[in-house]
């Protein structure tokens, strides 16, 4: 019994039901199915004290994310942390609406445009939705060059998000600002892990994190140019795609193709040494000189992945196996609740999904009128707030924190805050231990253990330890590890490629017409910063309803109907301020931190539904400013 | 390793001294000064060996209806590089001090007051704008926003990127649209948007010129090549600098050295065009048109420049054109994956005359991999199978000699 909040059972067979009985199954008013939210629960016994020495203060923009990101906080001087939490997404473009009545292969080339810096998992999420309306399941090298393709990415990502992103945080240009002590420690302070990386001091490493002229950082910016090259040998063009097509991809593959993949694959064996290296220095020399600082972006350990890399034996596209094929990817899909793995089964999340606008600059879209499957093609409940139902009416007005002060939706799993990230894929797969087989890692329940073949530097066995809390560094160092993780994934599937290459089973596309009755699809995939869905509705060969939802959707979403938080919004309050500069200096560092942490990506976490949209005008009640 | 914080110098004696500037926002010395990021103080001495007048230029990198694709793609150029242009690591090119939400070290009020020193004249060197993705119309967002970039520091509104893109304009050395949403409007102003969204030359208008007299220089493409992105700036750079020529743009104010030619001329398939053999299935090695691509038609230059460090983009890995470079993308162009109306007449044409061409270059080749000396006898592994010479052979063979004697006999 997965479900706790939402009304639904399963039979004794396993399928599932809404319990009989529950008048209204999916209203917005039933007090006794509001789960509690731990950080909610820590307002309610701190109300805001408004004083001279609580400090109000609007982050607009929040730099070094990507895209448009504004937080609002509560800085308590007193107590010395942060009391309050608005999560904004700025920005709104109407990709959902304009891909409406268009050719459903266009999806795939439009809908990647949601998001340039992770152009790639869109396509491929949308292919796998529309193979699934189509009905079509690709060649196995068709899913291993996906599969490919999406190790590239992550490879260009995580270092990027480390190296560029957070990274100046924790450089001594930075905290020579706002902790100059820790920046004196760290320069006495011998780095471990030295023989990994070569930074002597802790103080080495920060300096080599300073932005634009640390060699870390600028090493960085090179190693994503090398990722991104590779995902160009398996997409054909990166940010955006040019390869990928519903039933495999179009890529023409050869020799070369491999074996430029392959040496290119190589340097990540030992550039991820390094960077677990740096960055468990780093971490744990934080943690040593205050251990507060574990409480940086601190919230309960609850979590949704979908999973990515098919097995190309088990992978089949359609709806009714797909938590079959999802258990039996390289990374797991699943949801942790509490720090507990409550299913590893996409049914499960997919029937659990819904997406709320009481807080977002949204029409409520949750009427009869739309809701237009009220059960999943096996029968599974779908509640009137599911992807297949949405239909949201853009409607801009001012910011009010009380109303509406976001153009992310409220994404909730039976109704509760969830939140994805590269670490959380590794902590489901860690916990359900369902991977493949295969040399280069291994979950044992309790963390992965990743063995990094011998390159320049030697052979090294590194094992990622599921962390007790989910925090600001954790989340770094998770997606650090998860660097050397998708390495090792990599390895791992490149003999598989090199196996049906062998084999000459190289085709890599299987043909399909564009069926004219109505269908449904779903695609389950996984951006850099975890959960990717696209939900699409086709009728007459043309798109009905296609919908988006990203993880920085969930991760930077604002309250629920409920009360409950959004992920950034729990990460901030709690938040403690450990900076030792004056009052009137305090720059809010560990806040941006906590927020950095998530590695939030702005621009596909906002995208729009249908719209027959009336845009009404509404007061601007928000008069929040800087202190 | 650590070094002791001193002044560094230069080996002929000249010091280049950091001097913090103010931070409006706090009025003291700028904490970001000292890791050279935010040093707005005019520069007191010129640098021995200065290869022209500017040493710095800041760049303000904004977004409208934006994917962050263009950001993405810059970072991917090397001739120059983004690092290197942000470092002033080139000798020439003035280093750039770039504002943008994903590189900036400040947040918030810090980092709008770039904005705010840029409109009041108060920077120490000029700027220049690169905008990203598509310009919305505003007042169609009724009080709220579309795009919303920060806060007016003494009022606490919410100002909208197109805000500081009205206010910023004129005032710009020059306004760079960087991507096809920024030029010409691209996915977000497709059918069916209710974001009013537009190219940046569009929204500027007829008259529009910035402070140096320039029209918005446009580089398309979804994404553009990140060398298309740096070249263009540096080659502006260099004429600005005296050292170079001005460079050309067209009547659409593309750089003309980039956008000239079609994808199609320099494509690695177009060989196969010629040749009169098509792709028919995903994945095929040959020429794709008839699988839907565009290529004959859209003017690029991603085959012959690569996307990244030369390497990969559409044709050469596979994927059709699509036409994102082009200002009727995405609408004109779909849907993406159906075959082009008009290569019907064209394709078949050079099925009948390529394919008479390609079965006489194959006898021509055949011949050509032979050597002489395998007429009397094939002795290595290799080349053990290869059978007597065809009579085509033969002819050829027969031909090519009397025309080579030919030749020689004019000498």
């Amino acid at each position: 019994m997965c479900f706790k909040n939402l009304p639904i059972e399963f039979d004794s067979e396993g399928r599932a039901r809404l319990r009989e009985g529950v008048g209204d199954p999916y209203g917005l008013n039933d007090g006794d199915r509001r789960r509690s939210y731990t950080k909610v629960a820590v307002l309610e016994r701190d109300p805001v004290q408004e004083g001279p020495r609580v400090r109000d203060w609007m982050i607009d923009p929040v730099t070094r994310v990507a895209g448009a990101l504004a937080v609002h906080t509560k800085l308590d001087l007193e107590k010395r942390e942060a009391v309050e939490g608005h999560s904004m997404a700025m920005l709104f473009r109407g990709y959902e609406l304009i891909l409406q009545g268009r050719d459903p292969r266009d999806a795939i080339d439009i809908s990647s445009r949601a998001c340039g810096v992770c152009g790639g998992v869109h396509s491929t999420v949308s292919s796998l939705a529309i193979e699934q309306a189509f009905g079509i399941t690709p060649p196995p090298m068709g899913t291993i060059v996906r599969n490919l393709g999406e190790v590239a990415e992550m490879l260009y990502d995580h270092p990027l998000h480390l190296g560029l992103l957070a990274g100046p945080d924790y450089s001594s240009a930075l905290v020579e600002v706002t902790n100059p002590e820790l920046v004196v420690e760290a320069r006495r302070t011998p780095a471990p892990n030295a023989a990994a990386h070569g930074y002597q001091t802790i103080g080495d490493i920060m300096d080599a994190m300073n932005p634009l002229t640390g060699e870390y950082y600028v090493e960085a910016l090179g190693i994503t140019r090398l990722g991104r090259e590779m995902c160009q040998l398996m997409y054909g063009k990166y940010p955006h795609p040019s390869t990928l097509v519903p039933g495999g991809v179009m890529t023409t593959l050869s020799t070369s193709t491999f074996n430029e993949f392959y040496n290119r694959l190589m340097k990540y064996v030992d550039y991820s040494k390094k960077l677990v290296g740096i960055w468990d220095d780093v971490i744990d020399f934080f943690l040593d000189q205050n251990p507060d600082y574990a409480r940086v972006g601190d919230r309960p350990i609850n979590l949704i992945q979908t999973g990515i890399w098919d097995q190309p034996e088990v992978y089949d596209g359609t709806y009714e196996n797909a938590s079959a094929w999802g258990d039996a990817r390289w990374s797991t899909p699943g949801i942790i609740i509490n720090g507990e793995l409550l299913t590893t089964r996409l049914h499960d999340i997919n029937m659990g999904i819904e997406e709320f606008v009481e807080h977002s600059f949204y029409e409520d879209y949750a009427t009869d009128e739309n809701m237009k499957f009220p059960q999943d093609s096996l029968g599974n409940p779908l509640s009137p707030y599911h992807a297949w139902n949405k239909q949201t009416i853009p409607k801009p007005t001012g910011r009010n924190f009380k109303e509406k002060y976001s153009w992310s939706t409220a994404p909730r799993w039976d109704r509760m805050t969830l939140e994805t990230g590269t670490y959380g894929r590794m902590w489901t797969t860690a916990l359900a231990q369902k991977h493949p087989t295969n040399d280069f890692y291994e979950a044992t329940g309790d963390g992965i253990r990743i063995l990094m073949p011998e390159a320049t530097l030697p052979e090294t066995e590194m094992f990622w330890k599921v962390p007790g809390r989910l925090n600001a560094l954790e989340r770094n160092r998770g997606r650090a590890y998860a660097t050397a993780w998708t390495t090792a994934v990599g390895l791992g599937i490149l003999l598989q490629a090199f196996d049906y290459w062998r084999r000459g089973e190289t085709k890599t596309h299987t043909k399909f017409t564009i069926p004219k009755d109505e269908r449904l699809g779903a695609g389950f995939w996984e951006a850099g910063r975890g959960y990717l869905t696209h939900h699409l509705h086709m009728d007459k060969g043309k798109l009905v309803n296609y919908q988006i939802n990203t993880p920085s959707t969930w991760n930077a979403s604002p309250r629920d109907p409920f009360g409950g938080l959004g992920p950034y919004e729990e990460a901030i309050i709690g938040t403690p301020i450990l900076e030792s500069v004056g009052d009137d200096d305090v720059k809010g560092i560990d806040v941006l931190r906590s927020i950095r942490s998530f590695d939030p990506c702005m621009p596909c976490t906002t995208h729009i539904d249908t719209g027959k949209g009336v845009i009404t005008r509404e007061l601007n009640s928000c008069s929040c400013t800087l202190d | 390793m650590t070094t002791e914080n001193t002044t560094p110098t230069i080996s002929n004696g000249l010091t280049i001294e950091p001097e913090p500037g103010i931070n409006r926002v706090s009025g003291k010395p700028d904490p970001f000064a000292s890791i050279g990021l935010r040093s707005r103080h005019m520069p007191t001495k010129r640098h021995f060996g200065a290869l022209g007048p500017l040493e710095k230029i800041y760049l303000f990198w904004f977004v409208g209806a934006s994917c962050d694709g263009c950001t993405i793609a810059l970072t991917a150029a090397t001739k120059p590089s983004a690092e290197d242009l942000m470092a002033g690591t080139v000798p020439g090119l003035p280093r750039v001090e770039v504002v943008h939400t994903v590189v900036s070290v400040e947040s918030g009020a810090e980092w709008v007051n770039n904005m705010v020193m840029a409109e009041n004249g108060e920077l120490d060197a000029p700027f220049v704008i690169c905008w990203e993705g598509s310009v919305m119309d505003e007042t169609k967002s009724g009080t709220g926003y579309w795009m919303g970039l920060g806060e007016d520091p003494d009022t606490g509104r919410t100002v909208t990127s197109l805000e500081w893109l009205t206010r910023l304009a004129p005032k710009a050395a020059a306004v760079i649209a960087v991507g096809t949403c920024a030029t010409w409007g691209g996915i977000p102003a497709a059918e069916g948007n209710v974001t009013g969204a537009m190219g940046t030359m569009d929204y500027l208008g007829k008259d529009f010129r910035s402070a140096f007299g320039v029209p918005v220089v446009n580089i398309p493409g979804c994404s553009p090549i990140g060398d298309n992105i740096t070249e263009t700036a540096a080659a502006v750079l260099l004429f600005l600098q005296g050292l170079a020529p001005l460079p050309e743009f067209d009547e659409l104010g593309r750089p003309a050295w980039l956008f000239g030619e079609t994808v199609h001329r320099h494509c690695p398939r177009a060989g196969y065009y010629e040749e009169g053999v098509f792709a028919e299935e995903y994945g095929d090695k040959e020429c794709l048109v008839e699988l839907g691509c565009w290529g004959p038609v859209v003017q690029c230059n991603i085959v012959e420049r690569g996307n990244i460090n030369g390497h990969g983009g559409c044709m050469q890995m596979g994927g059709i054109c699509i036409g994102c470079t082009m200002p009727s993308f995405p609408d004109k162009f779909s849907p993406f994956y159906a075959t082009p109306p008009g290569s019907a007449l064209s394709t078949n044409t050079s099925r009948v005359v390529g394919g008479f061409i390609r079965r006489m270059r194959q006898v021509t080749m055949s011949d050509k991999n032979r050597s002489p000396r395998w007429d009397e006898e094939a002795p290595s592994g290799w080349a053990r199978h290869k059978s007597e010479p065809m009579v085509a052979n033969r002819i050829t063979t027969k031909f090519y000699k009397a025309y080579q004697d030919s030749r020689k006999s004019f000498k």
